[in-house]
């Protein structure tokens, strides 16, 4: 499970990433979770999943689904709340169902 | 206050959306990004050579020789000095990339479009002369810097208009099918190029002939002096930082969207700073907003200045939700990151917050304008400070030195911090009575 996080300069979901990882080791799950900013965010498309949107980049939201479309690798926008309370395991959650 | 929102939503965010959206603005801002770390590396060096510390310069001289500082500030030269040719490449690149052309081509026929555009004179001032004299021979260092940055920017865009335009109307030099892709590939930028530079040449000849002579003075006329103007004054800031704090308000990123169009203006007006504390570090410089303004004077924890809160939470809140947040939301803040805060508080469409996070940014803009206009702070020299810079350290590093910029700094900081706090207590206060509610509620059921 590969799933790629994505805000304006990848800095506040680099805090995400590190309580999903914790999640998913808690829970068992091999997961590769990581973040980058928006504009390098194409570069890094291939090798995820899933790609998650962080709430403030959510203009973006049309632009990635297409891309991902393309590639076959769902995208959304993360909660809002979750985002804020940098909820790992919720986050991690969502992303598993998008998956599936 | 929730019609007020509901307009933002409805009208704001939709344009904030299309405009964060527009490829050439993307490819401008994601082009400058690209100089960014060079600036960044160059501030270094700029920062040692003009430390604040009585003796140093006797010291570096005694120990280096006298042409210590010229030498140590050759990387400043590489980085600062050719900022427009790495933007130039850098936009062209960025925006082939949208139209899925090759854009290591799109971003070499760029540079030499740009360096088309600009005359290979330089000023000259012989010795014992008073005047002035160009010579060839040279490509200029004031137009391949901040100074050219427009000019680099424009012809970049165009450039590559043209260049996707003919290659996806497939007017390309076709070779027979037995040449291998890697030769036939090389011919496809051929026309394109060509047309290119066949423009750019033109249009020089043709300016060559009007009183503005060349690309760079007629934009520096047209589109530089009135757009720094007009980015440069206070008038200017406050609307930046009101419409970062409103895009926010809904839960965009206001600055990234802003800074787009804002960016190569408040690059270029730091830069002119930069060059006149180059000179003379104890000069009277010319611009307050920069970029720099911004990132470390007013944002202070993040847009919306938001560290103040942060404390708040941590030190003042009974209610359990915003005292876990305090918690998780410092770390982040002293870095000026401040997302925890404004989703997780949240600040996002919550009608009572959004009043002081829209309001604390523009007294902060105000108060900061004034006290470094009237010189009673030192201005923002130039160097390039990472927005993710510690305050008090980031004021200090920015001025070049100078003391008075963390001054300013925790002075703003305990200004937000005063105009959050009632805000902050009211909002304590609401959730206090909902974990109450809840525990009520929780007590209720299990006594039924």
């Amino acid at each position: 499970m590969n799933i790629l996080l994505v805000c304006a300069a990848g800095m506040s979901t680099s805090l995400l990433v590190t309580k999903m990882q914790q999640a998913a080791k808690e829970k068992g799950i091999e997961a590769n979770i990581w973040a980058v900013s928006a504009d390098e965010a194409k570069a890094h498309l291939d090798r995820a999943d899933v790609l998650l949107l962080g709430p403030q980049v959510r203009y973006k939201l049309s632009q990635f689904k297409k891309e991902g479309e393309a590639r076959g690798i769902p995208v959304d926008v993360i909660n809002p709340t979750d985002y804020g309370r940098v909820n790992g395991a919720s986050v991690l959650e969502f992303a598993l169902r998008l998956k599936q | 206050m929730n019609a007020f929102i509901s307009v933002l939503e409805k009208y704001v965010m939709p344009v904030a959306g299309r405009i964060a959206e527009q490829k050439h603005l993307q490819a401008i801002r994601d082009g400058i990004i690209l100089a960014m770390p060079l600036l960044i590396i160059g501030s270094l060096f700029l920062i040692l050579g003009y430390l604040p510390i009585p003796g140093y310069n006797e010291f570096m001289a005694g120990t280096f020789g006298e042409k210590w500082l010229e030498k140590l500030l050759y990387p400043v030269g590489a980085t600062f000095d050719i900022m427009a040719l790495v933007v130039s490449f850098g936009v062209a690149y960025r925006l082939a990339e949208k139209y899925k052309v090759d854009a290591l081509s799109a971003g070499a026929i760029s540079l030499a479009a740009f360096l088309l555009a600009t005359p290979y004179k330089v000023p000259f001032v012989p010795e014992g002369s008073k005047e002035t004299l160009m010579v060839g021979g040279g490509i200029p260092v004031q137009w391949v810097g901040s100074k050219g940055l427009f000019v680099a920017m424009l012809l970049a865009l165009i450039s590559t208009e043209i260049y996707r335009k003919i290659i996806q109307k497939n007017i390309v030099i076709k070779l027979p099918d037995g040449v291998p892709p890697a030769v036939s590939r090389s011919f496809v930028a051929l026309i394109p190029g060509f047309a290119v530079i066949c423009l750019i040449w033109v249009s020089r000849l043709l300016l060559e002939l009007t009183p503005f002579e060349s690309f760079h003075n007629i934009v520096t006329v047209l589109l530089n002096k009135p757009l720094s103007t007009l980015g440069g004054s206070l008038f200017g800031a406050i609307i930046a930082v009101l419409l970062v704090q409103l895009l926010w308000s809904v839960g965009l990123h206001g600055a990234a969207i802003v800074g787009g169009i804002m960016g190569p203006i408040w690059l270029s007006l730091m830069d002119e700073n930069r060059m006149v504390f180059q000179a003379n570090p104890n000069a009277d410089l010319p611009n307050v907003i920069t970029q720099q303004f911004f990132d470390l004077w007013i944002y202070i924890g993040g847009s919306g200045a938001t560290l103040a809160l942060a404390v708040a939470m941590l030190l003042r809140s009974r209610s359990q939700q915003l005292k876990s947040l305090g918690r998780l939301s410092i770390a982040p803040g002293i870095f000026n990151i401040n997302e925890p805060i404004t989703f997780g508080m949240p600040i996002v469409m919550n009608p009572l917050l959004i009043i002081p996070f829209i309001l604390v940014p523009i007294v902060l803009t105000i108060i900061s304008y004034v006290a470094m206009a009237t010189g009673l702070v030192a201005k923002p020299s130039g160097v390039a400070v990472p927005w993710t810079t510690p305050m008090i350290i980031s004021g200090y590093l920015a001025t070049g030195g100078k003391i008075s910029g963390s001054i300013l700094q925790l002075i703003n900081f305990l200004i937000a911090l005063a105009i959050y706090y009632p805000f902050f207590a009211m909002w304590d206060k609401q959730k206090v009575a909902e974990e109450g509610d809840i525990t009520d509620a929780k007590m209720d059921s299990t006594m039924t």
